[in-house]
């Protein structure tokens, strides 16, 4: 080997620097889209900032923080955010599995089937809004005519709290299930065969073969969707936005951080808010992490 | 369970009748919107409502035109979304070589802390960047959007990008080395057309991703000539209307392009998607 020029070197410098010269716009970009922002979030918390009054902003150390746990508007999108939570990611997981179940039968065409699971993936979640609100529209919607062909009584989904949270987990159901479906789906069919034909020669039933084989088997697939899932619902913002009930009763906390930020400018309020999302988020994950790592061991 | 309801379990019948439920429950919805649209007035209010249109009309599409600019929405949208997913991919690009291939300590650690980004919430974020785009004076402007969501996008591409470079035999780009390419030429030449697969599917996922998005685009670009089409579609509301044909009729014409890429590239989409779910 001969001495190597400078431009032999510029244009093939040593792997481990060109790998960091290689990952420095991800790390630029997320330095300066979130770990630079978070920063600043966390600072301003402590800080009284109204932008709409004018004044300067002053330190308030934790005023904002007690002035949160106070809040009963705060409360109440906690109350709402977790509600929804708790609906839906089961619900998702639930209903997710059946149309796993119920895709992985052997049809000729499967195109028509994986296109029906990816199109509720596809739909903006503010669409999927608008068009639940349709469906439980009190006088022209499909479900107050179904109800009444049914001969039951039509309700006024959108006037009452509890209905209208029902309306969004529905919506929301609908709309996260398909991917969960979609994640199973492949979780199912790397399950060989050979397992089931073996439980057969056993005797097994399919019930005694579904929750022997296809539930362990699939829990793997079942956690990471099922993380995704949780810290999504934790934001929930765009269903609950697109079907509003009576008042502000039904506003999540997603909805809460975004009118003090956005329409209020209370960015000291707003920040506070966000960091208790934040912490949200992060007790979710450590809850799973610690229940993945549990079952490991 | 009795042997009875194990051969009703195996009957061709059931096939069908499990393909139904999930074809209805898959396409139900934009099926219904689009019912709606070419419904007219009369129709719409009739009691009990119909289902399939009797006269279907088009002037609801006359009004989704009319009462909001939709091309404008339309636009921004495609601008936004493009311009995130090509940024995205030649970041993540990058990044993912580096990771799958160079000689990195800590590679593992790496690509962990990317992929946190997708765990943190977005509504965190929000709030201190809409303050930093307020004082940049970059609130309605693509910039606002397009920063961010490359940055939403980052995880799931890398991800992506990762798997595939794996798969791709170190012999070919060792072979392109020798015969005088550089790392970066052999990347470029050699490694970039074998995992075209890969970076189309990252791409189409992020397209999405961006497509989709409502509570930055919301929060930032509220100004008309800005509204991405989530934020333009709710626009159609009045305080006191609700005019639900005119939204359907938006609404079916901002679902044509998404309907469309999946439409053509679902197998790509599906693998996409899985793989992020079973190797991550």
């Amino acid at each position: 080997m001969t001495a190597r020029s400078l431009r032999d070197r510029i244009l093939d410098p040593s792997e481990t620097a060109l790998a960091w010269a290689l990952l420095a716009p991800a790390l630029l970009f997320i330095a300066i889209i979130v770990a630079y922002p978070v920063a600043t979030l966390l600072i301003n918390s402590f800080f009284d900032i109204r932008l709409s009054r004018g004044l300067p902003t002053s330190f308030i150390g934790f005023d904002n923080y007690a002035a949160a746990l106070h809040d009963s508007m705060f409360w109440r999108a906690v109350k709402n955010t977790l509600i929804i939570t708790f609906v839906t990611v089961p619900g998702a997981l639930v209903v997710g599995l059946g149309l796993a179940m119920l895709a992985n039968m052997p049809f000729r065409f499967r195109g028509p089937i994986r296109l029906a699971l990816l199109l509720p993936w596809a739909l903006p979640l503010a669409f999927v809004g608008l068009i639940f609100a349709w469906f439980f529209h009190s006088e022209y919607g499909i479900i107050n005519d179904i109800i009444r062909r049914f001969g039951g009584a039509p309700q006024i989904w959108f006037n009452s709290p509890g209905l209208t949270m029902m309306a969004i987990c529905i919506a929301t159901i609908w709309k996260t299930s398909s991917f969960m479906a979609l994640i199973l789906l492949a979780g199912l069919q790397t399950i060989p065969a050979s397992l089931y034909e073996a439980a057969e020669v056993d005797g097994a039933s399919k019930w005694t073969q579904f929750v022997e084989i296809t539930l362990p088997l699939l829990v793997p697939s079942m956690l990471v969707a099922l993380i995704f899932r949780t810290l999504t619902a934790i934001q929930s913002f765009d269903i609950p936005f697109s079907m509003p009930g009576p008042g502000e009763e039904t506003q999540t906390l997603a909805m809460y951080i975004q009118l003090n930020t956005v329409d209020y400018l209370d960015l000291g309020y707003g920040s506070t808010l966000a960091v208790f999302m934040f912490l949200l988020s992060m007790a979710t994950t450590w809850v799973y992490l610690r229940y993945v790592r549990g079952d490991k061991d | 369970m009795s042997a009875e309801l194990n051969n009703f379990f195996t009957a061709k019948r059931l096939r069908w009748f499990a393909a139904a439920i999930v074809l209805v429950n898959g396409f139900f919805p934009a099926v219904w919107i689009l019912f709606t649209s070419l419904k007219n007035e009369v129709e719409l209010t009739a009691k009990p409502i119909t289902y399939w249109p009797q006269n279907p009309v088009l002037s609801n599409y006359v009004a989704a035109f009319r009462d909001q600019p939709l091309p404008g929405y339309l636009l921004n949208s495609v601008i936004v979304a493009t311009l995130s997913m090509l940024l995205a991919l030649f970041i993540s690009t990058l990044a993912a070589y580096a990771i799958a291939r160079l000689n990195l300590k800590r590679r593992n650690l790496i690509l962990t802390a990317i992929i946190a980004v997708s765990m943190f919430p977005l509504v965190t974020l929000m709030v201190p960047l809409f303050e930093i785009m307020r004082g940049l004076n970059l609130l309605n402007t693509y910039t606002a959007l397009v920063l961010p969501y490359t940055v939403l996008n980052l995880p799931i591409c890398t991800l992506v990008l990762v798997s595939f470079f794996q798969d791709i035999p170190r012999d070919i780009e060792n072979a392109a080395m020798i015969d005088g390419c550089t790392r970066l030429g052999a990347l470029w030449h050699v490694v970039m057309p074998l995992a075209a697969p890969g970076v189309f599917t990252a791409g189409i996922l992020a397209f999405v991703n961006a497509w989709d998005e409502f509570l930055l685009s919301i929060s930032m670009n509220a100004a008309v000539a800005y509204r991405t089409l989530p934020v333009g579609i709710q626009m159609y509301q009045g305080e006191f209307s609700f005019p639900w044909p005119t939204i359907s009729a938006a609404l079916v014409i901002a679902l044509i392009p998404v309907v469309t890429v999946i439409l053509i590239f679902q197998e790509r989409v599906v693998s996409g998607l899985t793989s992020g779910g079973l190797k991550g």
